[in-house]
């Protein structure tokens, strides 16, 4: 199971090194605009192919790149109904406060549970390795905090299903 | 630890007033609690130690007893709170189930008199709690000529009944659980699911079997659809003579009767629980993402460029770069309060100065002569 996790993250790694390299290119239709082409997706020239990386049928990632941004979109696994509740929770309390993370986006890609957008300019504040490995790392940890809430709230559950039947 | 008192917490602090007041006061006090239960209390000068406690409350069960008001049994149960200090009042005042006298010159005079009070003020709790005694006392002495019990639908939290029925041997307390929200059904769901593994253990063998059922037990087939359509499922408990024994009477009808309060308290609380775990996950998180900042004067270590780090020795064009770097940073930052005049301010006087360069050259001024 783990080995599956790090060929998936290798896998997504490598594929984010060769495609993160942008350059600043201003918009060909607006003078004096500058936007990410990748979301706008008006010139099929400046676009590269999609890449999509499937672990499983649950688990899966996007990587839409252009000459100035990229966006990457995450399918986390949710196993049972809790894990689903607690991954749509953690992740919409993340996007709400996407301005604290700069390169995530507020509304996730549709069929996905998060997205970020990375532009030419975050790759000139931030360091690119640190930058994938902050995503690589992203995606380990929101893995591990929606199984830590889950396990949490079903000890949680049980103390407090416990301490009921005391009252008997 | 949710602690659920029986006391009503303003019926106690009014009583407690009167009876620590100084000089005798003339109180004609009503008190509403949950939109149903009234409490009219009355104390006039004349009778200074004597206060009037009338109680409006709807019953657990409005179709066994409200043609007979409180049953003997009930009024039993009133009495033992304190058979000095309270009696009851016949008949009630209008509108009201019961009216009792306290008499604060029978209350002893140490703490002892506080647990007294406390315990009147509790007067709502055991009328109703009486009722389901009553039921549950009752086990063993089911009319088993009857093949089904029609069950009894009792109200204790307003537009939340919960079932009890009767059976051989046992009596069956059924739960129709609802929530307002998708996730607080998904969270007591996962906490039933505990409860019944927790129940299933040989240490709890002497509490109450526990189980949960998405659609209703059989036993409510025939009741109305809208007291049946739930989104939590059904919850239900089968009490046994050896369940209601002695004092653990008490406390297995004071727990069902707060088995909604209990929880709708716990998913309250986890809800508050997993938002304070995801403001830790944030900050866990943004931690990373700082760490990847171009700090201002590192040099960018990108592979391919050691040699270049080398030849870059000299002081002069180490500043140039630093001022190319805070150059960029101005430029970029977006100033959001526009101050009118100040974009030519900045061009003036936050230009980038321009160093001379070593190997570069002074044209000299050519007076037209060459020699």
């Amino acid at each position: 199971m783990a080995s599956t996790l790090r060929l998936y993250l290798t896998c997504i790694r490598n594929t984010l090194e060769a495609a993160m390299c942008l350059q600043n290119f201003p918009c060909q239709e607006v003078e004096r605009h500058n936007k990410p082409e990748v979301e706008l997706k008006t010139s099929p020239e400046l676009l590269l192919n999609p890449v999509l990386i499937c672990r499983n049928e649950a688990e899966k990632c996007l990587i839409e790149t252009s000459i100035n941004s990229i966006r990457i979109s995450l399918k986390v696994k949710q196993a049972d109904e809790l894990e689903n509740i607690l991954a749509k929770k953690f992740l919409r309390f993340l996007s709400m406060r996407a301005e604290a993370f700069q390169v995530l986006r507020r509304k996730p890609v549709q069929g996905y549970d998060i997205s970020f957008l990375i532009t030419n300019y975050h790759c000139e504040e931030l360091q690119k390795q640190k930058l994938i490995d902050f995503i690589v790392q992203f995606m380990e940890d929101i893995d591990k905090e929606i199984s830590e809430l889950k396990m949490s709230v079903s000890t949680r559950g049980r103390l407090v299903a416990t301490e009921f039947l005391k009252q008997f | 630890m949710a602690s659920f008192e029986r006391a009503s917490p303003a019926l106690k602090e009014i009583l407690l007033r009167i009876y620590n007041a100084e000089k005798p006061i003339e109180v004609d006090h009503h008190l509403y609690e949950f939109g149903s239960v009234e409490y009219h209390i009355k104390s006039s000068v004349s009778e200074p130690q004597v206060t009037y406690l009338s109680i409006s409350t709807p019953f657990l069960s409005q179709g066994v007893f409200l043609s007979y008001g409180l049953s003997p049994f009930t009024l039993k149960m009133v009495r033992q709170i304190s058979t000095d200090v309270l009696h009851i009042v016949e008949p009630a005042n209008d509108g009201y189930q019961l009216t009792l006298r306290l008499d604060f010159s029978k209350l002893p005079h140490n703490k002892e008199s506080l647990n007294i009070i406390t315990e009147v003020s509790s007067v709502q709790a055991v009328i109703l709690s009486s009722q389901l005694k009553e039921m549950l006392q009752n086990v063993n002495s089911g009319d088993s000529s009857q093949g089904m019990y029609k069950p009894i639908k009792l109200i204790y939290h307003p537009k939340e009944p919960f079932y009890v029925i009767r059976q051989p041997q046992k009596i069956v307390a059924v739960f129709p659980m609802r929530f307002k929200d998708n996730s607080d059904v998904i969270i007591a769901t996962s906490f039933f699911q505990e409860l019944i593994d927790v129940v299933s253990l040989k240490k709890w063998a002497k509490v109450p079997p526990c189980n949960w059922s998405p659609i209703p037990p059989l036993e409510l087939r025939g009741e109305p659809f809208e007291d049946l359509s739930t989104n939590g499922g059904f919850v239900s408990f089968d009490i046994s003579s050896h369940h209601v024994e002695g004092k653990r009477l008490d406390k297995i009808v004071w727990s069902l009767l707060n088995f909604y309060a209990y929880v709708k308290h716990h998913v309250k609380c986890t809800r508050g629980f997993i938002q304070r775990r995801m403001r830790r996950g944030l900050d866990n998180l943004i931690e990373v993402l700082e760490k990847s900042r171009v700090e201002d004067g590192q040099i960018k270590k990108v592979q391919g460029w050691k040699k270049m780090r080398k030849m870059v020795a000299s002081k002069s064009k180490m500043i140039k770069r630093r001022w190319g770097d805070l150059g960029k940073k101005i430029k970029r930052i977006r100033f959001r309060i526009k101050i009118h005049g100040f974009a030519r301010f900045r061009r003036r006087w936050l230009k980038m100065p321009s160093f001379s360069s070593s190997t570069g050259y002074t044209k000299l001024q050519t007076n037209g002569n060459n020699n």
